[in-house]
């Protein structure tokens, strides 16, 4: 019987913020589903991106959260509240769910989602202690919010952070996202089809200050570009990298612009997941396309600056690499190193130290995510051990509606 | 049975006294004409009423046109043949009540005898009969009420369509007792500064939740652009520095939006700030306190300002419209009781404000012109005011070397003399032949209970009465009517007391907010018009939520019942009860929505 109520008991995730954390919970599905493999595993994603999480494998149902039409309701209610048109966002939540959740995670520590979770699901686990509206915070809650404060010392990933949210460890194996297939648009069916190595360039970022530089990335092309060996590059990236995409090709000199395809804004989500499998590397800032290619398995090199840290949103899975600056704004941009590790792949871990950066690798092991430095020790002692130890006897939970 | 008698007994079922007026009446106001589509027409004194092409194509377009909210009652102005009511009958929802407004009784006979109505008529209800009777017939279809207008039809009886909107208008007014929330949008120095301030001032006293943008705190900034020599700089600099404080204005308002936004003349928003408060559904409304001839800049701004109200009727309203005005009214000047009153002075005050005849005020062309002419007589006289310079035929009657004269100087002077001159400024000569406005000083030194000798303006009747004020309508009576008014010394202060009272029974700064807003109310009757009425009061709105919501229902309880309740201050009561206080579903949505609603509104 308590089996019975087990296996019908129905689990909801939640994941409200941008494409990078999305795909950086798909660790955190897979202890959920590893952990119990009976009790199926729905997901709540804002709505633009629940065509990339249907893909997610072990996911149950998705369900769309619609931001904007949020927006719009709070906007008609102010300077007219009418009780009346809750009956329609009543309506708008039994459709995402008639009956609640047994048991809701939540993974962002912001409002909306709690309050998301206290909406849909009878519990709650997740940042906070005891309901929306109290601040008390669960003690990896508590250690996330340390971490943002102090940063240094940290060694445990965002994605399995996620994990000691929902009182799992990280899986043994980082998972990967498998796609089916799928069309391509246009001259973007070539992309990985001709001999050569494909490599991946994410132009843009969420923020301006995270974004690299136009003439960083033209350098960067021009320089792989002009290597012996065949390469092309596909530009990627969403509607508003397109003005970006297009002065990145305007300063390419045209005996390489031929070997470059331009992909911005052309693509669906899982049209993006498609190409960049389709490319051997992908290369760019800490961004959701770079993550997204680091889960369907494509070798990742990451650029990390301004508050990107290596240790915290890193490429999960097993041998990517990524460049850290040891400052906000990078002086001088290591190009000739990071070309030299993708065309003689040999040659990376040999990697001589370039100022104002150090290189780190991924790996993989029964704490998750951890990166080594290349050439030397990590100047910090790895406490994940010690902190998984500490934080994950409790579990606690809050009740949800009532 | 023709088309006449079969409408009329059709109307005699719904209302029988209606009919037989109709029969007694006899028509013939409208030609009927057919259209190319062969259905009649109408038109009268050569203009038509509906198309001559096809009629009901016009009117189903018209229909489509007007808004409409749940609970509304729609009141149609404009009868002509029917065929937009019978359009808009068939747009709105079968519930929704439509009243007529009937101010001619043949016209409806003419349309009785054109066509046969269908089914739809008997969704109408009549309001007709004298103007007070149609109001009240109006008023009594229930609220909220939504006023719409077939033009062509209306503007055969639009004096009497004016009176009905004035008298619902009244009744709005009298019955409005709901919060609003109101942000004042000041200038940065002029005339329309003190205006600004007596209606802030007004708006308080009638209970709502008032903010001044005030930017009269930039004004030193904005006078020393003005001794730059290069006018192109000057120009330049100063037009961007009202964009600048344009977007101030605009930051302002993103961080507590307010249910209506009022600037006053000279306010420091330009035209694309004004489109994009539209576009973010800021209700918004301009009292432009100028002479329209004078000031022009009112052509760039038409279009930007949901409703404009004016000093000047027409052509003023009609410029504005053409500019692309909307919603353009008739709001007169007024004073503020509190700051212009009856004052009793000391002696040495007397000595040193008073004088026989005396005027207040800018040194106008029109008024150097004739006040030489005041000179060498029986009588003392005092000039106040600056701008004076070169006028030397005047230098033994300036006060205090024609130095600025503030408000409290001023009121001192209107309480010391015995014939205040009230005449408006013109940059001609004589008076001005255009005369319509009544300016802020009529009002100002009728409150005072001080008597004045004013020119006669056009739009004067419509204010005050002969026996409230005395005046002239040539300069060249001035001197005469000086020296006959000195001699009247009882009927001088029985008209300066008559006066006062018109003033304090009719045009104070609250009369005019209150009818600024209740004409605001009436034409959004869904906005202004719900929170006037008090439906978003705490106990109206817990009404609403009992069967549904009744956790939210108990919540808005705990507020007191008159009190204006927002999501805002609906989701404050839920969170203070703490993190150990149990929340209902509903509790949950309304944190939400707040969550959503906390963005600031992207403005800037």
């Amino acid at each position: 019987m308590q089996h019975d109520e087990e296996a019908t008991a129905r689990r909801l995730l939640i994941q409200l913020a941008r494409l990078g954390d999305l795909v950086q919970s798909l660790p955190v599905i897979a202890a959920l589903t590893a952990r119990d493999p009976h009790r199926s595993l729905d997901l709540l994603c804002p709505a633009p991106l629940a065509d990339l999480a249907r893909l997610f494998p072990e996911v149950g149902h998705v369900l769309k959260w619609n931001g904007a039409q949020w927006h719009l309701w709070a906007e008609s209610f102010v300077g007219e509240f009418q009780p009346a048109r809750l009956r329609e966002i009543e309506q708008s939540l039994a459709e995402l769910t008639t009956e609640p959740y047994t048991m809701a995670y939540v993974l962002n520590h912001h409002p909306r989602a709690i309050l998301a979770a206290t909406l849909l699901a009878t519990e709650v686990q997740g940042p906070n202690l005891r309901g929306p509206l109290d601040e008390a915070l669960s003690p990896w809650a508590s250690y996330l919010r340390h971490v943002a404060k102090t940063r240094g010392s940290n060694r445990i990933h965002l994605s399995d952070t996620f994990c000691g949210l929902c009182g799992v460890t990280p899986p043994s194996v980082p998972p990967v996202l498998r796609l089916p297939s799928m069309d391509l648009p246009g001259d973007l069916a070539e992309v990985g089809i001709s001999a050569g190595q494909w490599i991946a360039v994410v132009v843009g970022a969420g923020d301006a200050d995270r974004s690299i530089p136009v003439s960083v990335w033209t350098e960067w092309i021009s320089t792989v570009l002009a290597h012996d060996s065949p390469c092309a590059v596909v530009l990627v990236g969403a509607d508003r990298d397109q003005a970006t995409a297009l002065a990145i090709q305007d300063g390419l000199s045209p005996m390489i612009a031929g070997r470059v395809w331009d992909a911005t804004g052309r693509t669906t989500l899982p049209q993006l997941a498609a190409i960049l499998k389709r490319c051997h590397w992908a290369v760019g800032a800490d961004t959701g396309p770079l993550h997204l290619a680091a889960a369907v398995g494509t070798s990742v090199m990451g650029f990390y600056f301004s508050r990107a840290r290596v240790h915290e949103t890193g490429p999960y899975g097993q041998g990517h690499w990524v460049w850290q600056a040891d400052r906000a704004l990078p002086e001088a941009w290591p190009i000739q190193a990071s070309v030299k590790m993708i065309r003689e792949s040999a040659t990376a871990p040999h990697q001589e130290p370039v100022e104002g950066w150090s290189l780190w690798q991924s790996h993989h092991d029964e704490w998750g995510a951890i990166f080594r430095p290349v050439g030397g020790r990590d100047p910090q002692e790895d406490q994940r051990a010690a902190v998984w130890s500490e934080l994950r006897e409790q579990r606690p939970s809050m009740q949800g509606v009532q | 049975m023709n088309s006449f008698e079969a409408n009329v007994s059709r109307l005699a079922q719904s209302d029988a006294a209606l009919a037989a007026a109709i029969r007694q009446s006899g028509g013939g106001i409208l030609e009927i004409v057919p259209a190319r589509t062969g259905m009649p027409s109408a038109r009268t004194n050569g203009r038509w009423i509906h198309s001559a092409y096809d009629p009901i194509k016009e009117a189903q377009a018209w229909a489509e046109s007007q808004s409409y909210q749940e609970g509304e009652t729609l009141v149609v102005f404009g009868v002509g043949l029917l065929y937009h009511v019978e359009a808009l009958c068939a747009r709105l929802p079968r519930t929704a009540p439509v009243v007529l407004v009937v101010s001619n009784l043949s016209v409806l006979a003419d349309a009785a005898a054109a066509r046969t109505w269908g089914d739809w008529i008997e969704r109408v209800s009549w309001a007709w009969g004298a103007t007070e009777g149609i109001s009240e017939q109006i008023a009594d279809a229930g609220h909220p009420l939504r006023l719409v207008t077939y033009v062509p039809a209306a503007a055969l009886h639009a004096d009497d369509h004016r009176a009905i909107e004035t008298a619902l208008q009244r009744r709005a007014a009298a019955q409005a007792g709901g919060q609003l929330r109101i942000v004042v949008v000041g200038p940065i120095y002029g005339g329309s500064l003190p205006i600004t301030r007596y209606a802030v001032s007004a708006l308080e006293s009638l209970g709502h939740d008032v903010r001044w943008l005030d930017h009269s705190v930039h004004a030193t900034s904005y006078h020393q652009l003005e001794l730059l020599k290069n006018s192109q700089h000057r120009l330049a600099l100063q037009s961007k520095y009202a964009e600048m404080l344009s977007r101030v204005t605009m930051a302002q308002l993103a961080e507590d939006p307010p249910d209506l936004v009022l600037s006053l003349a000279q306010a420091p928003l330009i035209l694309p700030a004004l489109e994009h408060l539209r576009r973010k559904k800021f209700l918004t409304a301009m009292w432009f306190v100028e002479n329209y001839r004078h000031l022009t800049y009112w052509q760039q701004l038409a279009a930007g300002y949901d409703f404009w109200f004016v000093i000047q009727r027409e052509p003023c309203i009609g410029a504005l419209k053409q500019a692309g005005a909307k919603e353009v009214r008739y709001l007169p000047m007024a004073a503020d009781p509190s700051v212009h009153h009856p004052l009793e002075l000391t002696q040495a005050e007397r000595e040193e404000y008073g004088s026989d005849v005396s005027f207040v005020g800018a040194g106008y062309a029109n008024r150097r012109e004739i006040f030489p002419r005041l000179l060498g007589h029986d009588w003392t006289f005092k000039l106040w005011g600056n701008e004076w310079d070169g006028a030397t035929e005047l230098t033994s009657v300036l006060q205090r070397n024609g130095a600025r004269i503030d408000t409290v100087t001023c009121q001192k002077v209107f309480n010391a003399s015995t014939v205040n001159l009230n005449l408006h400024s013109w940059a001609g000569t004589g008076l001005d032949p255009d005369g319509d406005f009544v300016n802020p000083r009529t009002f100002e030194l009728a409150a005072c209970g001080a008597f004045q000798l004013t020119d006669r303006r056009s739009l004067m009747s419509g204010l005050f009465s002969e026996s409230e004020l005395a005046t002239v309508s040539s300069p060249d009576e001035l001197p005469g009517k000086i020296a006959g008014w000195l001699r009247e010394p009882e009927q001088r202060m029985a008209m300066a007391a008559q006066a006062r009272r018109r003033v304090l029974a009719e045009h104070t700064y609250a009369h005019r907010m209150r009818d600024l807003l209740s004409q605001i109310g009436v034409a959004s009757p869904d906005r202004i018009g719900s929170i006037l009425r008090g439906a978003r009061q705490a106990e109206a709105l817990a009404a609403t939520a009992t069967d549904s919501f009744p956790s939210l229902a108990s919540t808005l309880r705990t507020f007191p019942s008159t009190q204006r309740v927002e999501l805002k201050q609906l989701a404050a009561q839920i969170r203070s009860r703490g993190s150990m206080g149990a929340l209902s579903r509903e509790d949950l949505m309304v944190l939400m929505l707040d969550e959503y609603r906390s963005e600031t509104k992207d403005l800037v």
